[in-house]
């Protein structure tokens, strides 16, 4: 974390309306019509779904911090909302992200190792030569507007965890569900500090009913979610019956006297329960297979 | 970008413009030969589009003649097209030389924060752009009055406490500002500090600042040039915080008040010596802990000097004045829990005593500093220049205090 987030590059660079957004990726559309027809891709969220895995293995081989993957996840959507997918090979997208995250989190890797371990993950997308990192870098970055500092909800979190008395299971449980949301198009829609009080709420308000979450929240939230998630928050502020335990009126009561934006809040949580029920649907044969069709046909990995 | 309160200062209005560089390159890496895709025209006026924007702020200025080449760029005087009367100093970093490596952190470091920062003493990147043969260049601003060591080492600039409060004031400002935002800069010393045509110290050369560590995690204690390193830095700390920069500052300070650097070690074991003979000992007593860390040398029992009082501080910068030389002895203290931050250093009441700064106009000046600019932006950070002081002579006009 570096710098005001009020007057960030992010927020005012970064930040888009849902309409905006939307509007962006038509354009792309509509400019390579050809493309999109012939090579169909997954649903954008089954994508980011094995992207993220697939950083997540890249970080696991050099023990890199989730931060770093996180900031990566959010360098590759700026990147693709610059340029069309269909156009690149995302697997040397991937790695440069990595590659450039690291640096800027302060956990930098030789980009000799990046470029070795990205290739025996994927040795059918990734050129030996270090050299097309060393490109794809400036790419990057330029197409960032060498706009690098990423706001992440994390700290937010780490913040709140004292204030609200949050226990280390409730702390497990958001930082997972902060996890999630890079899956999502949330990072380019909202504040971080909205992210991490959606975190914070999710977490409280369904009872993580095992210990110990890295990685996804996904299997614990899908079902209770899908349940009574939609209808979550209206339920909370309903004063009828002997209305919600102490633990989440305290939580509310916080909300309330916050400045926090509810209705952004909301949104967000919604978006999360379409992602697990998206997420159901996932496979990752499909999405390998339909990116490697769009690399080699077109021979992009060249 | 953090705004500051006060003014901001581009020489066009649309400074924040998007420094398009040259996008194409992984699809022109990436993309199959020209005639063979059924899709390839889209393709070029979506490349042409990105070059574009990237032309137009190129297009923004002129490059003028060379400032200064060092290891890892090169800088340019350069001028605004529409208005050639506005000049940018324009630092192209040396991308082709480590291609192979992709980008320094040094470059990395400076385009990330002076993207975000912006203060009034604090070099403000304008623009960034790419030329044609895949350089990345930076577009700052033109600072043609030289830098604080180019003042301090000529002895033919007479300058006085009110003077030295007003360079202090600007400084300490700028490194608040960093702090202000979580960034710690790490490579403070009068070189890196320059002057811009109005007189304003603007704090440059980010390559190697960072941000504030989430606690607990390591940073590396291999930064800040030598002489303006504070000792925990010098004794192996891996945790610190930014009073790194207020002991740097401090080392300015005294600089700035004898006109040769204070403590001028030949290595880092010489300069923690230097800093035990001028400071005194540390120990257990005057700064709990300090035994733990990595490179601490016990002392050896017969040598240990006392931790010197303000007394000290007054005989050896007699020109401070009391109030001054009880700020500096705040900045130099060697635990660096008791040191004060830069926050409180502004706080201290030797900014409102008499004298008052003098005015940022009415400040001594030297010509010749486009040159030193030059230099100045293309340096390594951390580096010592170790013959700039041999011919430093001890001149200072108290006429003004």
């Amino acid at each position: 974390m570096a710098a005001n987030y009020w007057a960030s590059t992010q927020r005012r660079h970064w930040l888009f309306t849902r309409e905006k957004l939307a509007e962006v990726r038509d354009k792309q559309r509509e400019k390579d019509m050809v493309a999109h027809t012939q090579f169909p891709l997954p649903d954008q969220r089954m994508l980011n779904i094995y992207f993220s895995q697939q950083l997540t293995k890249l970080g696991k081989k050099t023990s890199t911090r989730q931060q770093a993957l996180a900031t990566a996840q959010i360098y590759i959507k700026r990147y693709y909302t610059k340029n069309e997918i269909r156009h690149t090979n995302p697997y040397l997208v991937l790695a440069t992200a990595f590659y450039l995250a690291c640096k800027m989190e302060e956990c930098p890797q030789h980009i000799r190792l990046v470029v070795g371990e990205a290739r025996s993950l994927w040795p059918d997308f990734i050129a030996p030569d270090v050299s097309k990192v060393g490109e794809c870098e400036f790419s990057l970055i330029s197409e960032m507007s060498s706009q690098m500092i990423v706001h992440h909800p994390y700290r937010t979190l780490t913040e709140l965890q004292r204030e609200l008395a949050l226990t280390s299971d409730e702390v497990a449980l958001a930082w997972s569900v902060i996890n999630d949301h890079y899956l999502t198009d949330l990072p380019l829609l909202h504040a971080p500090h909205v992210i991490a009080v959606m975190a914070i709420i999710v977490a409280v308000v369904f009872k993580p009913s095992q210990a110990g979450f890295h990685g996804s929240a996904a299997p614990a939230l899908a079902g209770a979610m899908r349940e009574g998630g939609m209808n979550m928050l209206t339920a909370l502020g309903d004063k009828s019956g002997s209305g919600p335990p102490p633990r989440i009126q305290k939580l509310i009561g916080w909300l309330a006297e916050s400045e926090v934006d509810i209705r952004a809040v909301v949104e967000c949580t919604q978006e999360l329960v379409s992602l697990y029920e998206v997420w159901e649907q996932y496979s990752e044969k499909n999405c390998k297979e339909l990116l490697a069709r769009m690399v080699k046909t077109q021979h992009l990995d060249k | 970008m953090a705004v500051s309160p006060l003014v901001s200062h581009s020489p066009s209005a649309a400074s924040s413009s998007p420094a398009k560089l040259r996008a194409a390159n992984v699809r022109s890496s990436a993309t199959k030969p020209e005639n063979a895709s059924s899709h390839q025209p889209s393709q070029n006026t979506d490349r042409e589009l990105t070059e574009q924007l990237n032309d137009e702020v190129r297009q923004k200025y002129v490059k003028d003649k060379r400032l200064g080449e060092g290891t890892y760029a090169v800088v340019f005087l350069g001028r605004l097209r529409t208005d050639p009367s506005s000049f940018v100093a324009i630092k192209k970093i040396k991308v082709n030389a480590e291609y192979k490596d992709g980008l320094s952190m040094d470059a990395i470091r400076e385009v990330k924060y002076l993207q975000e920062l912006s203060h009034p003493n604090i070099i403000a990147l304008h623009d960034v752009f790419s030329s044609k043969d895949q350089n990345l260049n930076l577009v700052l601003e033109y600072l043609p009055l030289g830098d604080l060591e180019m003042l301090i080492k000529d002895g033919n600039v007479h300058y006085g406490a009110a003077d030295v409060k007003a360079w202090m004031g600007m400084l300490a400002r700028g490194v608040w500002f960093c702090h202000e935002n979580f960034i710690l800069h790490r490579d403070i010393k009068p070189n890196n500090l320059l002057i811009a045509s109005d007189g304003e110290v603007k704090l440059a050369d980010f390559g190697l600042a960072r941000s504030f560590a989430d606690p607990y995690l390591n940073m590396t204690h291999q930064v800040i040039t030598r002489w303006y390193r504070p000792p925990e830095l010098l004794y192996g700390a891996r945790q610190y915080s930014g009073v790194v920069d207020v002991w740097s500052m401090g080392m300015v300070f005294a600089e700035l008040l004898l006109r040769v650097p204070f403590v001028a070690g030949n290595t880092d074991l010489d300069q923690i010596s230097k800093i035990c003979e001028a400071f005194g000992t540390p120990t257990e007593e005057n700064w709990p802990g300090v035994s733990k860390l990595p490179n601490y040398i016990a002392p050896d029992r017969n040598h240990l000097v006392p931790t010197q009082g303000r007394d000290f501080f007054l005989r050896q910068f007699p020109n401070a004045g009391p109030v001054g030389a009880d700020l500096l002895m705040s900045m130099c203290t060697l635990d660096p829990r008791k040191r004060k931050t830069a926050c409180e250093v502004l706080q201290h009441i030797w900014w409102t005593s008499e004298p008052r700064p003098t005015d940022k106009h009415d400040l001594p000046r030297k010509s010749g500093g486009t040159r030193k600019m030059g230099d100045d932006l293309t340096r390594r950070g951390g580096e010592i220049d170790e013959n700039a002081f041999k011919n430093a002579a001890r001149k200072l006009d108290f006429s003004a205090m």
